[in-house]
């Protein structure tokens, strides 16, 4: 996220304390008014309400829960129901958390690797054809995945995939587009003296990579496994094709199943669909602060991308 | 990722003019140096490669084909030509509906989006305490996983949830949002315009961008807000609306998980928010028409390409770039 530099002129040192706002020297344009105070109150306030809602209901009661009467702000406090969310659903919530653990580390591990390979020689190494291939990189990016998806699916049945993570872990592995592009633009950016020089002491191609272009690529690829792992973790049409078995569901598809097992007179455990919401959220907002230094670093600012 | 798309431009066009240059460099015979190197480069890169024609080409070529027949996947296909482009875009009444559906969505939605997007940035880039605050409380819900969102969703659009008490303040009673066939499409965009913040973001630091000269030049001529908004602020980030207008569009034409969670059965009450890829889902998924789920798949590709295409032509008109000498 762009870190607002202020607007104000500096004021001068020996007259005025240092962080204070100067309003007789801001630009009218940049002045805020009781309006912009009260429409930003008002849109925060608004664009906070689900979440308030979420964990209103997260801690709701069985029996509220039962007859669907949640109230905005929170007037019951079931924390066991952060417990029961494991044990009372019937489902295996643990293991869907753990699916989705080990999809999302796996895919990213696997972007990681290989954009960085190939971003790497599509930024240093010469070939005849180099060209022609980045061309094709670049058109690649605009093709949905829709249209491959069906020859996929019948692809990774036909391999016995269906029910196994390896559909949606897989691909990570051969790289993406839009990564291979990142990599290539943050590797171009910097010098090649240092892998000349390593070239010259007798360092091989593999050697350059390994020790002196993989170490400098840490913030991009940063950025990717970032990426990569809010897409697989939030990933929802992956999985609803390839696993149909509880035990192999994440998360993401888990919550769903679980607001449609029970019966058509039944509500869902709405309580428990929300701890569950709960959990699927926290990991991406915790990977998002932590990481937020290297999107910003590489002008991406997209967490976005994993809502899609 | 704007200034990536930028870029992107800019590298075809840097490789077409080293072309169209015809300052071709006769071939020349590679060293044995270089051939290693091109060995490696090649070596590097097949991790791509074979993904490219693994996961990407073939299924490509291997789908056309399949548009092509009439196929279930359990019995071998049989080649029927041009008939599902043909039953899709004649003897379909869904298919229309959901390409009708799909439009209104994405004119809709990312209009609306970006118009709140550009508000709340433009706001936010003036001198406000808490600034930090009021951005973080915005952005916040693109971080929320589609799944967790539509699950909160499902609940804010209740008949007697948050939406319709707020809307109740004002004497509006509110429609059963996601089971009224007029209103489920709104609804759909509701959910969009919550993820309003992910523009923000990028628009408040384009803003953040533009010379504070203009607006004191602007101020001395005795330009108001308004003017200076319209005049300086809105053209120079023409070109992040519009990174977020081609993103926007293709994200929202390819809204699968939303439509697939919150309307029930799939494609809610009527077919009133069947959606291009929930229809191709359903298609391929529950009835295993894989001939005519391809030929839709197509379709949409098709639409896609057409929109960025428009957009594009469109976008010379509108969109500043500092760089454009004119």
């Amino acid at each position: 996220m762009a870190v607002a530099t202020p607007i104000t002129p500096a004021p001068p040192p020996a007259t005025r304390p240092r962080h204070e706002h100067t309003p007789a020297r801001t630009l009218k344009a940049f002045r805020a008014s009781p309006a912009t105070y009260a429409v930003l109150l008002v849109v925060s306030a608004v664009f906070f309400v689900p979440f308030v809602l979420m964990v209103s209901i997260a801690l709701a009661t069985d029996a509220t829960s039962a007859t669907n009467m949640f109230t905005i702000i929170p007037t019951e406090w079931e924390w066991s129901n952060f417990a029961d969310v494991f044990t009372a659903t019937g489902l295996p919530v643990g293991r869907f958390v753990l699916n989705s653990v080990v999809i999302a580390t796996l895919s990213a591990v696997g972007q990681v690797l290989s954009s960085s390979l190939v971003g790497y020689a599509f930024a240093r190494l010469r070939a005849p054809g180099k060209n022609l291939m980045f061309m094709v990189v670049l058109a690649t990016m605009m093709i949905p995945a829709q249209i491959t998806m069906i020859p996929q699916f019948l692809l990774f049945k036909e391999l016995g995939w269906v029910n196994t993570f390896l559909p949606l872990i897989v691909p990570n592995f051969f790289s993406n587009a839009f990564n291979v592009f990142l990599v290539r633009q943050f590797v171009s950016r910097v010098s090649g003296e240092l892998d000349e020089a390593a070239q010259v002491d007798g360092l091989g191609y593999f050697g350059i990579y390994r020790r002196i272009v993989l170490p400098m690529m840490w913030p991009i690829l940063t950025a990717i496994a970032i990426f990569t792992l809010t897409a697989a973790w939030g990933d929802f049409m992956g999985p609803l094709i390839y696993l149909n078995q509880e035990d192999t569901m994440p998360l993401a598809l888990g919550l769903q199943f679980m607001t449609s097992t029970s019966n058509a007179m039944q509500l869902p455990p709405w309580n428990l669909v929300m701890v569950g919401s709960i959990l699927l959220t926290v990991p991406m907002i915790a990977v998002y602060y932590a990481g937020q230094k290297y999107l910003y670093e590489m002008n991406l600012s997209g967490g976005s991308a994993g809502v899609k | 990722m704007a200034v990536d798309l930028g870029e992107a431009l800019g590298t075809v066009r840097a490789t077409r003019s080293h072309r169209a240059g015809g300052r071709r460099v006769p071939r020349q015979k590679l060293t044995r140096r270089r051939k290693v190197e091109a060995r490696w480069f090649w070596l590097f890169i097949s991790p791509w490669l074979i993904g490219f024609v693994g996961f990407l080409l073939g299924p490509m070529v291997a789908s056309v084909y399949i548009s092509l027949t009439e196929w279930d996947s359990f019995t071998p296909p049989t080649f029927v030509g041009g008939d599902n482009y043909v039953r899709a875009l004649t003897e379909d009444p869904v298919f229309w509906q959901a390409l009708r559906n799909t439009f209104f969505y994405a004119l809709v939605s990312v209009p609306v989006g970006l118009v709140i997007g550009v508000w709340l940035a433009n706001l936010l880039n003036k001198q406000v305490r808490g600034r930090k605050l009021f951005r973080t409380m915005i952005y916040l819900p693109t971080l929320v996983p589609m799944v967790a969102t539509a699950m909160v969703f499902k609940m804010v659009l209740a008949p007697s949830g948050p939406l319709n008490d707020l809307l109740g303040l004002v004497g509006i009673t509110g429609p059963n949002w996601l089971l009224d066939p007029t209103w489920v499409k709104p609804a759909l965009v509701v959910l969009s315009a919550w993820g309003a913040g992910g523009a923000t973001v990028l628009l408040l630091s384009a803003m953040n961008g533009v010379p504070k000269e203009f607006y004191e030049a602007a101020e001395i001529d005795g330009a108001g807000p308004v003017r200076q908004f319209w005049s300086i602020t809105f053209p120079q980030i023409t070109p992040i609306i519009f990174f977020n207008l081609i993103m926007g569009l293709i994200g929202a034409f390819q809204v699968f998980g939303q439509v697939y969670i919150l309307t029930k059965p799939v494609g809610g009450p009527d077919n009133a928010s069947m959606m291009m890829v929930p229809l191709l889902f359903r298609e391929a998924f529950s009835f295993y028409q894989f001939g005519y789920a391809s030929a839709i798949a197509w379709l949409l590709f098709v639409v896609i390409i057409a929109f960025t295409i428009v957009a594009f032509r469109t976008s010379r008109r509108w969109v500043f770039y500092e760089t454009e000498v004119r």
